[in-house]
């Protein structure tokens, strides 16, 4: 069981790590898609904690939280392409008008 | 059927679009508010006529929940009508009624869960509503940048959220609140880690202090009516649930030394940043994370009394935040700027807007015969029951402090007119002064009785509270 933490919390690692060096907006996104399933990935491995039994609430709390992580994403896509529009380039350095 | 008043605000929100279409067929884009309006103020006759405690499927309702559910549809009505007028010169208008109505029930179903899945999802139905809200008008660049923001860091608190969530569940083997208080009673070292998930998730949508950098963005670039929804309910909604989580699950645990300090961090920011402030909305919406600050420090004092002080300053801080926002937003339709030099004296050719600006100023900044004053004066009389007195030291210092830059508004709309730009405004019209005024008579009437709100406050805190004495 472990490990299986282990992964996931190393893949949460590798999320916040995307979220605070990269300056693309689509690898911002990715990084929060990262986040999600190292939370997605330890319902599954906790969902056989006691053996010879698979509970299945996580794995609906699963199914569940990937629709929800992808209308995020779509929301985000849109929100994207409104600001390349306006910007014309998808480096979050640009968007730094709002100040004090 | 899910719950009776969510099942109505769904329905509502699905049949919205529908009767959009054909307002908008006719020209009359204003009936859409109008059939929202009703479907609020019927959900909200629903809730008032309820009998707690009430359990439907994966829903426990009981007067906590009640109370908050009155806030939010309370203030909900008034943005409603609000928009009516204000949205007038934007398009997609059934569609910001429906995400209006979304935002509302995914609040009202967040305080209605009684397990950590249908918090989580109801809690993400609010925040993608909230976030396609904040960037309505899209062909301007500052909502944009504001709603991008919002969404990065706020969508890193979900996740967060729901990694702490696995963590609790691979402890329990269940998610309902009830089932995890009663099997977590030893703290150990994942009970730390989760909770830490989980407060930094519910940090980030409540703007404690390091995590507010999102909100003077999103809240002043939002259209009037949902800044006032995003300041005055969206981030209670926080502060609900750490409230509802930290008592019931993380009961074991030391949290609330740290929230107490937090508080002090979070007040001290709120009300330092803004003293230089020229934008009206940005200004207010810095004094939400100081008074996310007062409900805080009501919080960590954990007994009834501080509980009864912070669950009232919730209430009265939707009133009071709500009507702030609502005349900066008749301000901005009148005048379109947000820039207090160049509102000098506008005062003069605005009384009402300016009248009731005040109260709601002067009731945020704690002055006495407003609410304002009543939920303050219980939180600083818990912090020093407990022997916290440090605590309501700092919070009267900060409402010193608060005092400062709400005379500076008040100062900037009384002067001599000059400009002359504000010698053509005019009032402004009267379906939007209608929200604004009850709201400050709401205001003065529970500043004045405030009697029946602190009872109902108190028999909500010790609801919450019984699960831990």
């Amino acid at each position: 069981m472990n490990i299986y933490i282990m992964f996931s919390l190393v893949l949460y690692a590798i999320g916040i790590y995307c979220l605070v060096t990269k300056r693309n907006m689509i690898r911002l996104l990715l990084g929060i898609e990262i986040l999600i399933n190292a939370a997605n990935f330890n319902f599954i491995a906790f969902s056989r904690n006691i053996s010879g039994f698979i509970d299945l609430l996580p794995l609906s709390v699963v199914t569940i939280s990937i629709g929800i992580a992808a209308s995020v994403t779509a929301v985000a896509i849109v929100i994207l392409v409104y600001a390349y529009r306006h910007y014309g380039t998808l480096d979050v350095r640009e968007l730094r008008r709002l100040r004090g | 059927m899910i719950a009776p008043i969510i099942d109505l605000l769904l329905f509502f929100a699905i049949t919205t679009p529908i009767l959009g279409w054909l307002c908008e067929k006719i020209k009359r884009p204003y009936l859409c508010g109008i059939y929202t309006t009703i479907g609020l103020a019927i959900a909200l006759w629903q809730v008032l006529l309820m009998k707690f405690p009430i359990k439907i499927s994966q829903f426990s309702i009981d007067q906590l929940s009640g109370f908050m559910a009155i806030t939010f549809l309370m203030l909900g009505i008034f943005a409603s009508i609000f928009s009516m007028k204000y949205l007038e010169r934007d398009t997609g208008i059934p569609l910001f009624y429906t995400l209006l109505i979304l935002m509302i029930i995914g609040m009202i179903g967040a305080v209605f869960a009684s397990d950590f899945f249908t918090f989580f999802v109801f809690w993400e139905m609010m925040c993608i509503s909230s976030y396609t809200l904040v960037a309505f008008r899209k062909e301007k660049w500052e909502p944009i940048e504001a709603s991008f923001k919002y969404l990065i860091m706020s969508s890193a608190g979900s996740a967060s959220i729901l990694f702490g969530m696995s963590l609790i569940y691979g402890m329990c083997g269940t998610l309902s609140f009830t089932e995890i208080s009663r099997i977590l009673t030893e703290p150990n070292i994942w009970v730390y880690i989760a909770s830490i998930f989980v407060f930094i998730g519910l940090g980030v949508k409540s703007a404690i202090f390091p995590l507010h950098t999102w909100l003077p963005d999103a809240h002043s670039a939002a259209p009037s009516p949902i800044s006032a929804m995003l300041s005055g309910v969206v981030v209670e909604t926080g502060v609900y649930a750490i409230c509802r989580i930290g008592f019931s699950i993380f009961s074991c645990i030391k949290w609330l030394e740290v929230i107490a300090i937090l508080s002090i961090f979070t007040m001290f920011i709120g009300n330092l940043t803004p003293l230089l402030q020229t934008d009206i909305k940005r200004l207010l919406a810095y004094s939400t994370i100081a008074h996310i600050g007062y409900m805080l420090a009501g919080i960590s004092t954990g007994t009834i009394l501080g509980l009864t002080g912070a669950l009232m300053h919730i209430f009265n801080h939707a009133i009071m935040k709500g009507l702030a926002f609502l005349c900066s937003g008749v301000i901005l339709y009148q005048l379109e700027t947000r820039d207090m030099r160049e509102m000098l004296g506008v005062g003069r050719r605005m009384p009402i807007t300016t009248t009731t600006l005040f109260i709601s100023l002067f009731a945020l900044s704690g002055m006495p015969p407003l609410n304002g004053f009543i939920s303050e004066l219980t939180i600083i009389l818990a912090s020093i029951e407990v022997n916290m007195i440090w605590l309501g030291i700092c919070i009267i210092i900060n409402s010193i402090i608060s005092a400062a830059y709400y005379l500076r508004i008040l100062k900037a709309f009384l002067q001599p007119i000059t400009l002359e730009n504000i010698k053509k405004v005019k009032e402004g019209p009267i379906i939007m002064l209608i929200p604004l005024v009850s709201l400050a008579i709401l205001i003065i009437v529970f500043g004045i009785w405030p009697d029946g709100l602190m009872n109902y406050a108190k028999s909500a805190a010790y609801e919450l509270l019984r699960g831990v004495m």
